[in-house]
């Protein structure tokens, strides 16, 4: 069992990497444990309270007396309370778990000083609270994506301070010899997410930039927290996930070097494409139009990597749930981004741009793509640091086509929705009144693709519960595949 | 691990170049970019937010009704913004070069607000539809604000400032509903919300030519 | 006078550019280019090899099947 250098040890720049031994797969995912089932925890908890935000966010949007009275729930504040408790509770709380998981077992060595993670945590998930709660009070920024109070935001930084000292401790110590393809991706997110945020506070909170500078920093900040945080902790799972249940190395490694950095440099300057029409000066929307295009070699590429990988393996989504939920995420991710592609090109922005179909390829790629990834890369991870298996197939399954049957529901509606949405509102003479009531089905639909995706979430937090509690010796059948030395009942 | 710097330097470099080019460069080629003065009316262009009007902007961020509006008017032949009325203009980046915080939004759920002072004058409709938009228009989605206004026992005379429910909304015989500071303040900023002035670069502004005739763009 | 930001802007394209071909000239020299199939293989050891599935519906383990590979 690898001994822990103490913390000062591990910042002290003249220790020796061999401090540390390569460890067993099965010792990585138990020094794991407890700051991964933390951020766990805390992950579904903020799922089950996004999604209640999202019901009722989507009720009110076709019949706005729903609640109409409660000031607290107004649909500018539930909505706000619902984009940011998925994605700063939920979504970035799942990335974590994955990212430190994956880390620790790319980096070949246990997980150490997770002390220094569970504090991360604790900020972390305070700073949200007192975030969502001051939205609901009226204290919003409105600032997309940045609503969170300025009274909670340094509970954010202090938070990630930690996380960044857990991570520069970790690559540091590294014993894998080789920098896997997902570590790039990990190693990139860790470090551009930090530089967004703080560009985004001071230019927009602290020091406003000038006029519509701030909407440029603003969508610099927002589609880059999407483009440079979760894709690229949504494809490490994935370039993770899919060779790892197969069995089969990932088709193409040059690829995904290929893919890494075309990624790196396009991504980043896609994000002004909300801004299309806007008043900003038209070069550096023609740049972001002709990055979004340019994305599409990133795109095809990962495309590629894991669509080869997983030919000829399709029979193993019948027996793995990860790799159902992960392929679905995979699938989507390609989807999604090339309809984002399609989407910054001025006629068609012209037509979608301020409509349903934004918010219908919004959550294809937060949720039909990162979500699913998150869900796919937990029912791997779980078992292996609780070292018991999922108690329940049935609701494991009833979870997996309740969402993705929902999602493709919400995505199919809204934006079928959003272009008849876009092409009425260009023609005048069609009362605006009317372009509204014209949407109504198609937002009912989304409520209905809502409940079911509701339920698929209660299945999931029911299992997860469920596995918590259950007892480890009561089980029927055996663990899933991984060794259980006894001697890994002790737990940092 | 030899090969981190490495990745950490791309990492690095990738995000500077798109720092640099939009938001850096942005920031200091706005520096030029400053109000007009105009001489007839001895006032600068845009205008700083009178102080009602400020609070009622801080009501609108606090009940999120950016999610809803949008703040920017695109150009003739962009969309159908000019020919719903929604502006006689463009908006141009010198609109909002005084606001502390720009709301431009990204959703049309309801319409473009950045002209709504100069569309829609009276504080009656306003009032009215904030109550409860169904008032003013039937079939809308937007939410109710009731808790944006009190009801009062009428002691002595009425309120100057209550408003006039229609049934069923009306308050019971003795009482009255009169709108609270905060309302008061949201539609003095809704009221604000005009971007007539004309500037130099508004005047090179694409028009369609009208059909049949051959008509320069105007100068 | 926006010349100057264009002129800035320009060069630091210039700048950027030429360090990502510089690093791209000097991974390829030294050899970062050449064995780029062992990486694919780097998540695999004895515990985990290639050719075995890890993951299953809970209850429902196979017994070992190699997937296809082409």
């Amino acid at each position: 069992m690898a001994t822990a250098p103490s913390l000062v040890a591990s910042f002290d720049p003249t220790s020796s990497p061999d401090l540390v031994k390569r460890a067993e797969l099965s010792e990585i995912d138990a020094s794991t444990k407890i700051p991964v089932l933390f951020f766990l925890c805390s992950a579904v908890l903020w799922l089950l309270v996004g999604t209640a935000f999202a019901l009722i966010s989507s009720f009110k949007l076709h019949t706005p007396s729903f609640l109409g009275d409660i000031e607290w729930l107004t649909f500018g504040r539930a909505r706000t309370a619902h984009l940011n408790s998925v994605i700063y509770g939920w979504s970035v709380n799942a990335a974590f778990a994955v990212a430190f998981w994956l880390m620790a077992r790319l980096s070949r060595s246990v997980l150490r000083h997770s002390g220094l993670l569970m504090i991360a945590g604790a900020f972390w998930n305070i700073g949200v609270t007192i975030g969502i709660v001051g939205i609901l009070a009226g204290d919003s920024t409105s600032i997309e994506w940045l609503e969170i109070p300025p009274y909670a935001t340094p509970l954010l930084f202090v938070a990630y301070a930690f996380v960044g000292a857990w991570a520069l401790i970790t690559f540091r110590f590294g014993k894998s010899g080789h920098i896997y393809v997902s570590q790039w991706y990990l190693l990139a997110a860790l470090f551009w997410f930090p530089w967004l945020y703080s560009v985004a506070q001071i230019m927009l909170i602290l020091e406003p930039a000038r006029g519509t500078v701030q909407a440029l920093v603003n969508w610099w900040f927002a589609h880059n927290v999407l483009g440079l945080w979760f894709t690229p902790i949504g494809l490490a799972a994935a370039y993770y996930f899919i060779p790892k249940v197969l069995g089969k190395p990932i088709h193409s490694y040059y690829l995904s070097v290929l893919g890494f950095w075309s990624l790196a440099l396009f991504y980043n300057w896609a994000g002004v494409h909300h801004l299309i029409g806007g008043p900003v000066p038209a070069w550096v929307i023609s740049a972001g139009i002709a990055a979004s295009f340019m994305m599409a070699i990133p795109v095809v590429v990962v495309g590629i990597n894991h669509h080869m990988t997983m030919v000829g393996n399709f029979s193993a989504l019948k027996y793995s749930p990860t790799l159902r939920f992960i392929v679905f995420g995979a699938v989507s991710y390609t989807i999604t981004s090339l309809i984002g592609s399609v989407m910054a090109d001025r006629q068609v922005s012209e037509v979608v741009h301020f409509t349903h179909f934004t918010v219908a390829h919004a959550h294809q790629g937060m949720y039909a793509f990162f979500t699913m990834v998150m869900f796919g890369s937990i029912y791997y991870i779980l078992p292996r640091i609780l070292l018991k298996e999922w108690p329940s197939a049935m609701l494991i399954s009833v979870h997996f086509w309740t969402v993705s049957v929902g999602i493709t529901v919400y995505v199919v509606a809204l934006s079928i929705g959003g272009i008849k949405q876009g092409l009425e509102m260009n023609n005048a003479d069609i009362p605006f009144l009317q372009v509204v009531a014209n949407t109504i089905p198609y937002l009912l639909s989304r409520s209905m693709s809502g409940i079911l995706i509701t339920i698929g979430h209660l299945a999931f937090a029911v299992n997860f519960t469920w596995m918590l509690l259950r007892p480890r010796a009561a089980q029927k059948t055996a663990p899933t595949l991984f060794r259980t030395p006894p001697e890994m009942e002790v737990v940092r | 691990m030899n090969r981190a710097p490495l990745i950490f330097l791309g990492i690095f470099f990738t995000l500077a170049f798109s720092w640099t080019g939009i938001v850096l460069s942005n920031q200091l080629s706005y520096g030029k970019l400053q109000p007009i003065t105009d001489e007839t009316e001895n006032k600068s262009y845009p205008e700083l937010l009178p102080g009602l009007a400020a609070q009622g902007k801080l009501v609108y961020q606090d009940l999120g009704c950016i999610y809803c509006h949008s703040q920017q008017v695109r150009r003739p032949g962009f969309g159908a913004d000019d020919k719903r009325g929604w502006g006689d203009r463009q908006s141009v980046a010198r609109d909002y070069i005084r606001e502390g915080r720009v709301l431009l939004g990204t959703m049309r759920t309801g319409p473009d607000l950045r002209n709504i002072g100069a569309r829609q004058t009276s504080r009656d409709w306003h009032m009215l539809h904030l109550y409860d938009p169904q008032i003013t228009s039937k079939g809308s989605i937007m939410a109710p604000f009731p808790f944006l206004f009190e009801k009062h026992k009428i002691v002595g005379q009425s309120s100057p400032k209550a408003i006039k429910l229609p049934a069923p909304y009306t308050a019971e015989a003795g009482y009255e509903i009169v709108p609270t500071p905060r309302a008061e303040a949201l539609v003095a900023y809704l009221q604000s919300l005009k971007d007539t002035y004309a500037y130099p670069e508004t005047k090179n502004v694409f028009v369609e030519p009208i059909a049949g005739t051959k008509k320069e763009n105007q100068k | 006078m926006e010349w100057v930001f264009y002129g800035i802007a320009f060069l630091v394209s210039v700048l950027v550019t030429g360090s990502a071909v510089y690093a791209l000239y000097w991974s390829s020299k030294k050899g970062q280019l050449r064995d780029l199939e062992q990486g694919a293989l780097s998540i695999f050891d004895e515990q985990e090899p290639v050719g075995q599935p890890t993951d299953f519906f809970p209850g429902k383990r196979r017994s070992r099947t190699v997937p296809k590979t082409h």
